[in-house]
């Protein structure tokens, strides 16, 4: 045995050193938290009677449960979109020489350094009537009249996961930059063809990777006010513009912390899902 | 003095406290703060009402903190007792609601040397209305030929997939749901008529904007070609060369109040009020009214001219025969329901 105690972990540190941002933490974010927690537990606007009034009016309500189910569906589609398109950007990162690489992620982190709302009119600007890619299409023959992009759901997806894309992205050239490439060659040299050398040996390597990158595309992609209200217009209600319609036009706050918590605990629930799936993955990996 | 390390600590923590967070150590003197809106109004105020109030009261200190009426009310009722605004601005729903919650004093109007020369829809003894703003039907010439006249042409068959309108988050939004319930048989307490009509103008609709804003893209864009629209909202599109026109439907345009109130508990009282006075002078309301800004005055002593006079009213008395005023009490009491409802049922 080696002379640090076998029980200490190597990726453990002392905790002493997150003491000031756990406090900015505890002030800044608990505290407010429990307010609001405090908030949504009461019957009427004035916060003066106790009791689970919002929570059960948004529970047994089929309309608010819909725009929760349609929130969460949002997510899981954009993440889909970012993970399909992201993958591949991260895996020719690895293989191209330097020069390509400075390129690469100049162009992943270009989004990232104009803010999102300039990103979204840009797409109002690709999915109008007489957007890019209307004109495009109607110059190429193959639509009569323009077909209808802004406002839809496939518009916010499009939108949304290229805003998002970042997120995505930078986490899987990480995981696939820390695979050792010798792997590969091993693989090949032991019969195995290109196809099956991806699916046995890169993606499982990668998933680390790809779970924090789902995580956080997903949390990105459900609570991206701006963008979902701009390209999905006022009748595609998701959880944020309803909070901020109970909180702000109609000052019902007790409602629109309900609804704040069963968004926070349904998002803590999907996020648990990718962490439960990132610990069984490292598992796998190290097998 | 004994200087120890401690006394030493202490003065270096308050001092940098004070710093950090300058409102710890002037809680009164403050200067006035004035939440106007964003945009337009945030322009049209710095350049406009800040100065002449300025030149009236010798260079007295003043802040515009733009933000959105709801956030205003937010603002005042997280700290009502010592609140970090002066003056508000309100939209006629949230002035109500500013109201009813006790966050305004009323305007000593026996002091207000302009107050009686108001129109008098706009003398609010809450707080009185210094502008108004004006819903009428906003259109794109080039693609529409002959100008609407009424807002039941929206429901026009030649607009298919062409009409955009906003959800009810805006006062926009509700006030023109109340206007075509009532151009229906409906009233302020009766939107059924509304929601009716709103589903038959679904195969026009070509959008639901989620913000009168929003709607302005849309335009700029070739997405819809006519709407309702905000009277200064569609005058700085014009003057950024969009395509738009604005034209009074024959109902009557909907006009808003936009009131300006004293807050209750407000360290600045006297300043507050030397400020909406000079909202409400003849010289601030007509320059206000003459480009680039265009807001419709409420000084009966002021002249209208130039595109106001063009298109809206040439006179008060015009003015009050070709503008329809709602009743915001009524539409208060059921706007939560309403705005439940068009969440519901308004899909397309």
């Amino acid at each position: 045995m080696g002379a640090a105690p076998a029980s200490r972990d190597v990726t453990s540190y002392r905790m002493g050193l997150a003491a000031p941002l756990a406090l900015f933490f505890l002030v800044f974010f608990v505290a407010p938290l429990l307010q609001l927690l405090w908030l949504s537990l009461h019957n009427d606007t004035a916060a003066v009677h106790w009791g689970l009034g919002q929570y059960l009016q948004f529970l047994t309500d089929p309309f608010s449960l819909s725009v929760l189910g349609s929130t969460l569906l949002l997510g899981a589609e954009v993440t889909a979109v970012c993970l399909v398109l992201g993958f591949p950007i991260a895996w020719f990162y690895q293989r191209v020489g330097p020069r390509l690489q400075t390129i690469i992620i100049l162009i992943v982190l270009l989004p990232l350094l104009t803010s999102v709302v300039v990103r979204t009119f840009a797409w109002i600007v690709i999915l109008g009537r007489q957007g890019i890619i209307n004109a495009t299409l109607q110059s190429l023959g193959i639509i009569d009249t323009p077909i209808k992009l802004l406002y839809t759901q496939f518009g916010v997806v499009i939108a949304l996961a290229q805003v998002q894309m970042p997120l995505m992205t930078l986490p899987l050239i990480t995981a696939l930059g820390r695979i050792d490439s010798n792997l590969d060659d091993a693989s090949c040299s032991l019969g195995a063809g290109s196809w099956r050398t991806f699916f046995k040996i890169v993606l499982p390597l990668s998933l680390p990777g790809v779970i924090a990158g789902c995580t956080l595309t997903y949390a990105a992609a459900i609570t991206a006010f701006i963008t979902q209200s701009l390209i999905g217009g006022g009748q595609m209600l998701f959880m944020p513009m309803y909070l901020y319609q109970q909180a702000s036009t109609l000052q019902n706050w007790p409602f629109a912390s309900a609804i704040s918590i069963i968004f926070l605990l349904a998002v803590l629930a999907v996020v648990s899902v990718f962490t439960t799936l990132g610990r069984l993955s490292r598992g796998y990996g190290g097998a | 003095m004994i200087m120890n390390r401690r006394s030493l600590m202490t003065t270096a923590l308050t001092l940098g406290a004070m710093k950090a967070f300058p409102g710890l150590s002037y809680a009164q003197a403050r200067p006035l703060v004035f939440a106007t809106f964003t945009g337009s109004w945030e322009e049209a105020h710095k350049a406009v009402l800040v100065p002449a109030f300025r030149k009236a009261n010798a260079d007295a200190a003043m802040v515009l903190d733009p933000m959105l009426s709801v956030d205003q009310i937010a603002k005042v009722n997280a700290a009502k007792a010592n609140p970090p605004i002066d003056v508000m601005l309100h939209d006629p729903g949230p002035a109500l609601v500013a109201i009813g919650q006790d966050l305004v004093e009323p305007y000593p109007v026996e002091k207000s040397a302009y107050y009686k020369d108001l129109i008098a829809e706009a003398q609010e003894p809450m707080g009185p209305a210094p502008f108004f703003q004006v819903v009428g039907l906003t259109y794109n010439p080039e693609a529409v030929k002959t100008p609407p006249t009424s807002w039941a042409d929206l429901w026009k068959p030649e607009f298919k997939g062409r009409v955009g309108i906003t959800n009810l988050n805006s006062t926009l939004g509700t006030g023109w749901l109340v206007e075509i319930a009532k151009m229906r048989g409906g009233s302020e307490a009766n939107v059924d008529p509304g929601f009716k009509a709103i589903e038959e103008l679904k195969p026009n609709l070509a959008a639901v904007a989620a913000n009168p804003g929003a709607l302005a893209t849309l335009f700029q864009q070739g997405q819809i070609d006519i709407s309702p629209g905000n009277f200064n909202a569609i005058q700085i599109l014009k003057a950024r060369g969009v395509p738009v026109e604005f034209v009074a439907p024959k109902e009557g345009a909907i006009a808003f109040k936009t009131t300006i109130h004293i807050v209750k508990n407000s360290p600045n009282r006297e300043l507050a009020f030397k400020l909406i006075e000079a909202s409400l002078t003849p010289e601030v309301q007509t320059t206000l009214m003459n480009p680039p800004y265009l807001i419709v005055p409420t000084n009966s002593k002021v002249t209208m001219g130039g595109e106001i006079a063009r298109v809206l009213a040439k006179d008060t008395a015009e003015l009050k025969q070709k503008f329809v005023f709602q009743d915001w009490k009524k539409i208060n009491e059921q706007r939560s329901a309403w705005i439940e409802r068009f969440n519901r049922e308004i899909k397309i």
